[in-house]
């Protein structure tokens, strides 16, 4: 920014410095767009590459229309599916639902870290203090968040044309770039979300995880929706269900652009609204600034990351009930549904073989392991943002060793990843026992602990790069994760080498209730996880504290 | 009331050193400080000074030498170094979700020790409002909640760092107050600074450091007797030429005034100046300022400093 801002002549200087804060967050935010876009553009191309060689006859791909076109399991989880005897409609069908939720993620995370985190830091404050005001700052940084999501929909857009030029795939070019701007639009719709709840709450990490509920309660709306359990029209109430209407590729209408366009604008309207009204620094809703002092949970660390964490930890706990809960409710009707050799095959690679609402729960429960998995990243990031912050710098002056503060760190975090299993766990059967569906508590509970163990695993993975290389830590988590999720989600319906299958840690874990927890993988996981927290707190006993 | 010492210095470093990558951040810091004594510690930004408080405090790795708070290896045992240490660090954020008071608790709790009437007495004598989120809190606000911290544990050690940046000059002067009471109470302070006049109050010993080596450490009397002396003179006629007279430096003429420093004796100075006619005499010793700057200039490691014999 510095060195653009002194190119320019001095006639150029003031125009330069009123869209500083426009530039300086859209270079930021291109940078991972343009990764996350190559990852979305080799994801449609392996997707519909894959489908030319797995299914290559005529009849096959018709059996395959056939057993998944009216799937309710499988719509519920990844939205409808027709013409799947095409290249392109198995393509949309395969990867939409995934990079949908994987753009929203993206763009929540992006845009409450330049816009919140960057306030939360102070570094606003010199910003609104150039040639701008509080109000146009917000509307330059969501300018720069837009220009980020465009270039997310021109990288993926580039490697969907190009593929559709191969002779087996065959997309034209503009239904190629409708395609990838379904695929960027909630990636869009999510990065106003952010930039909305950024301007409600002081703190970044609370912005984000509202953000993140939007999101979740988006996601299960259309799961009900999509679950042909005659509420069709709850898919119209959810942002990702208007992305789902865009039927790229299958039968393109356009108009459901309208809502999408509208929802952001309305958002974007509200943030920068509501940021020209509040002071830099605090939230809408920041609440009283003074109160009697309530002293409980002050007594050393580990009480101090209950009460720091315990909001966050409550957060994921009602998400994962809810999240629970709706997948229980339409796990019967769901998994009725699931016949046909094709459907079998795909779940089955997904580690849930037979048929019914066992194998429906199965799958949703690697999903929900997931998200469980992101609650221990998330508490991670909290701990590297102590250190980083300055703010460990008191406990350890005093009398706080590393080891215990690490420890009280990751015991707050690892029952918060156990309160989040069990709630979404015991939600999910309370929702199927409400529909008859004649699943047994016992074994649904048990693959909601069943869902600790890659988490567990994550953490720990965590703790050793906190130990060893703070300054990455949080990527590697979320590097390990994202990876992880895309490589299960995605590979499972294909499958073709073990080995890549292999290095998704929810690979590893049985997709129980499908099957029996395999508690011996799981308990693998778990060793390993603390053998990495182990050798993490040994680190972070040997190295200096890093600031941010 | 005395030292509360075992004996032994509070705080002593012996080649205490710090190497980041190829830069040596601080190399070889031999440092003592005694029971009740307050020490300054100054030296331009980047010499070494947080660096050193971040080796007592343990939050960083020596890399060669010792670091101990009354004999404990601040390295090896940090945490029972620090029961007898209280600090306030240089770039802290706190959290911004508690109140002052809840701050002051937790501080409390994870020091171990707090004397609770005199925090609620210095609470008042800083005017802070403890019911107040330190995300309400302006810069000052959040710097006396950190004073507060430290000083309410009566530590036998303080170590601070910039401790009144921020702070408005009235607190200023409260914060001298509650460091000299410290003192008399036999508690140590390690008071890194850069404002020089806050040092030159508080201080009985001054330590400067530049580029990581300890290049001046002695009492501030001391400091001054080794230093140059100022001399402006008046003359009623022409002004004499004094450059080639012994220990006479950095000689300014301004029409009939003349300004010069002299090191060592001023009497061949004063052998001039008897038969030049002069009106008006003043000499004086350096202020901290002049002593600190002086030494800034210095392109030297610090060997054979102008003006001080060791």
């Amino acid at each position: 920014m510095t060195v653009d801002a002194l190119a320019v002549s001095p006639a150029g200087e003031e125009r330069t410095a009123r869209i500083v804060v426009l530039r300086l967050t859209a270079r930021r935010a291109i940078r991972s767009a343009v990764v996350w876009g190559y990852v979305f553009g080799v994801t449609v191309a392996s997707a519909a590459l894959s489908y030319t060689s797995i299914y290559k006859t005529a009849p096959e791909r018709r059996q395959l229309a056939r057993s998944f076109g009216a799937n309710r399991a499988a719509s519920a989880l990844f939205g409808p599916a027709p013409k799947l005897q095409t290249v392109a409609g198995f393509t949309v069908f395969k990867v939409s639902m995934t990079l949908m939720v994987v753009g929203a993620v993206w763009g929540l995370l992006t845009s409450t870290r330049l816009l919140r985190g960057d306030e939360e830091a102070g570094r606003w404050e010199l910003l609104t203090s150039g040639l701008t005001t509080k109000g146009g700052a917000a509307a330059q940084a969501l300018g720069g968040l837009v220009a980020a999501a465009s270039v997310l929909w021109v990288v993926t857009a580039l490697v969907t044309v190009v593929v559709g030029r191969s002779s087996s795939v065959r997309i034209d070019a503009p239904a190629g770039l409708y395609f990838a701007l379904a695929l960027v639009a909630s990636a869009l719709m999510f990065l106003a979300v952010g930039a909305l709840t950024s301007q409600l709450v002081p703190s970044r990490r609370t912005a984000a995880g509202y953000a993140a509920v939007v999101l979740g309660l988006s996601y299960g709306v259309r799961m009900v929706g999509d679950s042909g359990s005659g509420l069709h029209c709850l898919v119209w109430a959810s942002p990702l269900g208007w992305v789902e209407a865009l039927r790229p590729l299958t039968d393109p209408r356009p108009w459901a652009l309208a809502p999408i366009g509208g929802f952001t604008a309305a958002l974007v309207l509200a943030a920068v609204v509501l940021a020209s009204r509040r002071d830099v620094g605090a939230g809408t809703w920041s609440g009283r600034n003074s109160r009697a002092p309530r002293l409980r949970l002050l007594s050393g660390p580990g009480a101090l990351a209950l009460r720091l964490s315990g909001p966050s930890v409550l957060w994921w706990a009602v998400a994962s009930a809810l999240s629970g809960l709706l997948v229980g409710i339409v796990a019967k009707a769901a998994g009725t549904t699931i016949v046909g050799s094709s459907v079998h095959k795909v779940f089955a690679r997904l580690g849930a073989p037979g048929t019914g609402t066992r194998a429906f729960l199965g799958v949703t429960f690697v999903i929900l392991a997931v998200a469980v998995a992101f609650e221990a990243a998330s508490q991670l990031s909290a701990a590297r943002e102590e250190e980083a912050d300055g703010r460990l710098d008191h406990l350890l002056a005093n009398t706080v060793g590393r080891r215990r503060w690490l420890a009280g760190r990751l015991s707050v975090g690892t029952a918060g990843l156990l309160v989040s299993a069990l709630a979404a766990a015991g939600c999910a059967w309370l929702g199927a026992a409400s529909q008859g569906a004649g699943v047994g508590a016992g074994s649904v509970l048990a693959a909601g602990l069943n869902m600790v163990a890659p988490a567990f695993f994550l953490l720990g993975v965590g703790a050793l790069a906190l130990g060893l290389w703070p300054a990455g830590a949080v990527a590697v988590v979320y590097v390990v994760l994202g990876w992880s999720a895309l490589i299960e989600l995605v590979g499972g319906f294909f499958a073709q080498n073990h080995w890549v299958l292999d290095t998704s840690v929810f690979h590893q874990m049985a997709a129980a209730p499908a099957v029996g927890p395999d508690w011996r993988t799981d308990g693998v996981l778990g060793a390993l996880g603390l053998v990495s927290m182990a050798l993490g707190a040994a680190g972070i006993g040997r190295r200096d504290l890093r600031a941010g | 009331m005395g030292a509360r010492g075992d004996g032994g210095p509070a705080i002593r470093t012996a080649g205490l050193s710090k190497r980041y990558g190829e830069v040596w951040a601080l190399a070889d810091l031999d440092l003592e400080v005694a029971p009740g004594e307050v020490l300054g510690y100054l030296g331009p930004n980047g010499a070494g000074k947080t660096t050193t408080i971040r080796l007592l405090l343990g939050l960083a790795r020596a890399s060669g030498g010792r670091a101990e708070i009354f004999g404990v290896d601040c390295q090896r045992r940090p945490v029972e170094a620090h029961r007898r240490v209280a600090s306030v660090p240089g770039e802290a954020n706190l959290w911004p979700g508690l109140t002052g008071a809840e701050t002051l608790h937790l501080l409390g709790r994870v020091h171990g020790r707090v004397d609770e009437a005199y925090r609620d007495e210095l609470i008042e004598r800083f005017a802070l409002d403890p019911a107040q989120k330190v995300r309400a809190y302006s810069r000052g606000n959040r710097q006396k909640v950190l004073l507060i911290g430290a000083l309410q544990t009566r530590a036998d050690v303080l170590i601070l760092d910039e401790p009144t940046s921020g702070l408005d000059p009235l607190m200023e002067l409260t914060f001298r107050t509650a460091i000299r009471e410290a003192r008399d109470r036999g508690q140590s302070v390690f008071l890194s600074s850069h404002v020089l006049s806050e040092v030159e109050a508080l201080c009985d010993r001054v330590a400067i450091l530049r580029a990581g080596r300890l290049i001046e450490s002695g009492t501030l009397r001391a400091m001054r007797h080794l230093s140059a002396v100022t001399v402006d003179v008046t003359f009623a006629g022409a002004v004499p030429d004094v450059s080639g007279v012994e220990g006479v430096d950095a000689v300014v003429v301004d029409g009939q005034a003349l300004r010069c420093q002299v090191r060592g004796s001023i009497e061949p100075l004063l052998g001039v100046l008897a038969t030049a006619g002069v009106t008006r005499l003043l000499s004086r010793e350096p202020s901290l300022e002049e002593l600190f700057l002086a030494r800034y200039g210095q392109r030297d490691d610090g060997a054979g400093v102008p003006g001080v014999d060791g």
